[in-house]
């Protein structure tokens, strides 16, 4: 799974390459508006090590932040579970909260906390948590009748247990939108870079803009995409292995 | 219908047929600015403005730029026929095989200027710009500037602290940086003000006058343009550089300044004013001096520059890219 | 023991349609007794009121000696993170484990403890189900198709059972089988198509304990009574 996901990003970014090389043939395009190849391994190998130490400075915000994200979505949700007023605020709080673009926050929040590691983590959580806590209320509310019955009727129910019958119940859904999370919280802390950061990939980006140099663009481009491929790829393979582990197959058949 | 009739309607379709005809004759043009609207281009925004570019039979479409925009990929692009490029975008550009020749320098003083407060010691030699916090925008040309100003008064980066910026002057504000890289006609006008009204003084550091002459923004064309349309060149630049000194005119003021006031909405009337003075001793820091020359030795020194802090890969020779119009 | 309910209306909420009109009925000693009749007419409806009494305002329902009712149904399921063998001991009180054993050995479930539930067939999961009822303290436990999928043999085995290990308790068994309730019910309440306008009636059913003699004209009877009644 995790070669295939790489693999995938391989062929995307060598299509791009070679579409941006036949608009340079067609329109006789100098370097400097698109590079040819051998500018570019030239470019690559000028940066590399300074862009992998960026994008892992960016990978460690966006994990960072995605595991805070998710323990305080899991948290507020399962607080939030209940129809109780607090639930009700929490869920159209959530709701309204998570439909505006938290990213063009970014500057403000650059403003107030400085540049630095903070700010940065706390735009890839807020950026994966509205959605993430959206789906866990919505997990958490939802009662499992069929399983929950026969322990509130005995007397046997604890908010422990109802938690782990929903979770368990969903946990397709709870894998998919954890690992659709990374996805938006890498972009939203490049983006929150790009804005107004002095560190991270982001940030390169924007410096290589500055120079108009559309080389050191696609070298940083590249190995966003391979990093996010790896991500995603080792949380998809995490997420299977905690299904197998956790339930099996119904009547013998292959998951 | 009578012949009175029939005369006036064959005036009247005369009118009408003859109306396309007089605006084919003024031919199309895209030109694109460095950066956004602002008092820094009141020459060009004055060249369309006031009529000099229709005059010279031109209807041209001034377009501001943005970091995204960049007037060099757009005349390889043919998305422009003329456009602004600061030296280093140039001589990069260059050093990468872009075909584009340069036909005259705008600022003939550099804007990229530091601002810091009155009542820290004053920058007299280069030396006393040891032990300071020190904004550079890292990539950018600033960037290099420091660099060579450093490199010739032999300072280590150790012996300073060079701090990264970003376009919110904060850190400025909050006394964070001492000294801060500003357009010296566009943000340093509104920094400037901004701190007097605090009752704080400021004063600015001119890399030229530690004879670090970097060249700013200038007007370019792609050699194809020139080639096949030196005409239209000509014609062109003397529409623009005319637009220029009538805008530099004390004289003009309001009226250049009513037509930057529709482009430029960030800022009020009394910034823009400002903005203008300073704009004016940097792009005509004399009466003798025409708007538009090109400083050859100043190109050869930005170019040297580049190439000493690695920016460029080989020489470009510049000198050879510089076209200075013909003195009719 | 005692249950009776007095003339108790219910109509689905949201609804016009009348399910439950004045009913009465009563039930006086412990036993297996079944809610029998036609689809739609009820009887779900019925065991919830009945469940449900000990916390309803109202006193169309009124009960004596009857502090806990369970109510069961078909489409349960346990969790399915471990086996059903481990669900199962978690909800077992520690002085019912050996009539936990005998359970198992009467339900025929001794070879799936080991597995989770998703792997069980429909009738298994069911008696795995049903199971952990009979563990827990109850006066009436209702059964609402509770055996669905399970073979006729093992039902009539496992009723045999209920009725000789929980003696002292009452039961409501809702079915649609007629032959198994008028063999094996107490009292059973019959509930008339409402289309045809009939009412409820008490039957008394065969109610045949463990290792009894079958009497086919009795039995024919009261299914007879039963079937007019319907």
């Amino acid at each position: 799974m995790l070669f295939r996901r790489i693999f995938q990003f391989l062929i995307v970014y060598i299509i791009g390459i070679a579409f941006l090389l036949m608009i340079k043939m067609a329109l006789s395009l100098s370097n400097y508006v698109i590079p040819g190849v051998p500018l570019i391994v030239e470019t690559a190998g000028q940066v590399f090590k300074d862009y992998f130490f960026d994008v892992m400075s960016t990978m460690s915000v966006t994990v960072l932040g995605q595991c805070i994200s998710i323990v305080m979505a899991f948290t507020v949700g399962i607080a939030g579970r209940k129809s109780s007023w607090m639930g009700s605020f929490i869920k159209v709080t959530a709701y309204n909260i998570q439909a505006y673009p938290i990213v063009a926050l970014a500057p403000i929040i650059f403003i107030l906390l400085g540049d630095g590691f903070i700010p940065r983590l706390l735009i890839a959580s807020m950026i994966c948590y509205f959605p993430l806590l959206l789906s866990v209320l919505g997990i958490m509310a939802t009662p499992v009748k069929d399983i929950e019955h026969f322990y509130i009727a005995t007397g046997r129910m604890r908010w422990q247990l109802e938690v782990k019958i929903r979770a368990f119940e969903n946990l397709n859904k709870l894998v998919t939108v954890i690992s659709g999370s990374a996805t938006l919280a890498m972009a939203g802390t490049i983006v929150a870079e790009f804005i107004a950061a002095n560190a991270g990939i982001g940030y390169s980006i924007r410096v290589a803009l500055y120079q108009s140099d559309l080389a050191k663009i696609l070298v940083a481009l590249f190995m966003i995409g391979i990093i996010i491929s790896i991500y995603q790829g080792i949380l998809e393979t995490m997420g299977e292995q905690i299904k197998i582990r956790w339930s099996v197959s119904k009547q013998g058949e292959a998951l | 219908m009578n012949k009175k009739n029939l005369m006036l309607l064959l005036l009247l379709l005369l009118l009408i047929s003859a109306a396309p005809l007089a605006y084919a004759k003024d031919i199309k043009i895209n030109y694109r600015l460095k950066w956004l609207f602002n008092t820094s281009v009141a020459g060009d925004i004055y060249a369309e403005a006031g009529g000099f570019f229709k005059e010279a039979g031109f209807a041209v479409h001034v377009k501001e730029g943005s970091p995204e925009k960049n007037a060099i990929n757009e005349l390889e692009l043919k998305r422009a026929d003329f456009g602004v490029a600061s030296a280093d975008q140039v001589i990069r550009a260059l050093d990468r095989g872009a075909k584009i020749l340069v036909i005259a320098q705008l600022f003939q003083v550099n804007p990229m200027q530091w601002i810091y407060r009155a009542d820290q010691p004053e920058i007299k030699t280069l030396q006393d710009l040891k032990g300071r916090r020190i904004g550079v925008t890292f990539g950018g040309n600033d960037e290099t500037i420091m660099n060579t100003l450093l490199a010739k008064a032999g300072i280590r980066k150790k012996d300073l602290t060079l701090t990264g910026v970003r376009f919110d002057f904060t850190p400025f504000l909050r006394r964070k940086v001492d000294v801060w890289p500003v357009y010296r006609n566009s943000q340093g006008v509104i920094l400037k003000d901004k701190l007097e009204r605090e009752r704080e003084r400021v004063n600015f550091f001119n890399p030229a006058d530690f004879g670090v002459n970097f060249v700013a923004n200038s007007v370019i064309t792609s050699e194809s343009m020139m080639k096949n349309n030196p005409d239209i060149v000509e014609e062109f630049l003397n529409a623009l550089l005319k637009g220029w000194e009538e805008a530099m005119d004390p004289g003009n003021e309001e009226k250049v300044l009513k037509a930057v006031k529709k482009f430029d909405r960030g800022n009020n009337n009394d910034i823009r004013k400002k903005q203008l003075d300073a704009t004016r001793t940097l792009i005509k820091p004399s009466v003798h001096i025409k708007i538009g020359t090109i400083d050859i030795n100043a190109w050869k020194q930005t170019e040297s520059i580049m190439l000493g802090e690695k920016q460029i890969k080989k020489p470009v020779y510049i000198e050879t890219r510089l076209i200075w119009k013909k003195e009719k | 023991m005692h249950l009776e309910c007095n003339n108790l209306n219910f109509t689905y909420p949201d609804s016009d349609i009348t399910v439950i009109n004045n009913l009465s009925f009563s039930m006086d000693t412990p036993g297996f007794n079944a809610l029998f009749g036609p689809s739609g007419v009820g009887k779900t409806s019925l065991a919830k009121i009945i469940a449900n009494s000990n916390s309803r305002s109202g006193d169309e329902i009124m009960t004596e000696h009857i502090d806990r009712i369970l109510y069961s149904y078909n489409l349960e399921r346990l969790p399915g993170w471990s086996s059903t063998g481990n669900h199962l001991n978690k909800v077992t009180p520690p002085e019912k484990l050996s009539l936990k054993e005998q359970l198992i050995r009467v339900f025929e479930l001794q070879d799936v403890l080991d597995s989770r539930f998703s792997q069980l067939s429909m009738g298994q999961q069911n008696r795995i189900n049903l199971i952990r009822y009979l563990l827990q303290d109850f006066d009436l436990l209702i059964l609402d198709e509770s055996l669905a999928n399970v073979d006729e043999k093992l039902r009539e085995t496992i009723i045999l059972a209920i009725k000789d290990l929980f003696a002292g308790k009452m039961f409501l068994y809702i079915s649609h089988n007629l032959i198994e309730v008028s063999k094996l019910c107490s009292q059973i309440l019959v509930f008339g198509k409402s289309s045809e306008n009939k009412d409820c009636s008490m039957i008394k059913g065969q109610d045949y304990k463990k290792g009894y003699q079958l009497n086919k004209q009795s039995l024919d009877i009261t299914m007879l009574e039963i079937m007019n009644a319907f």
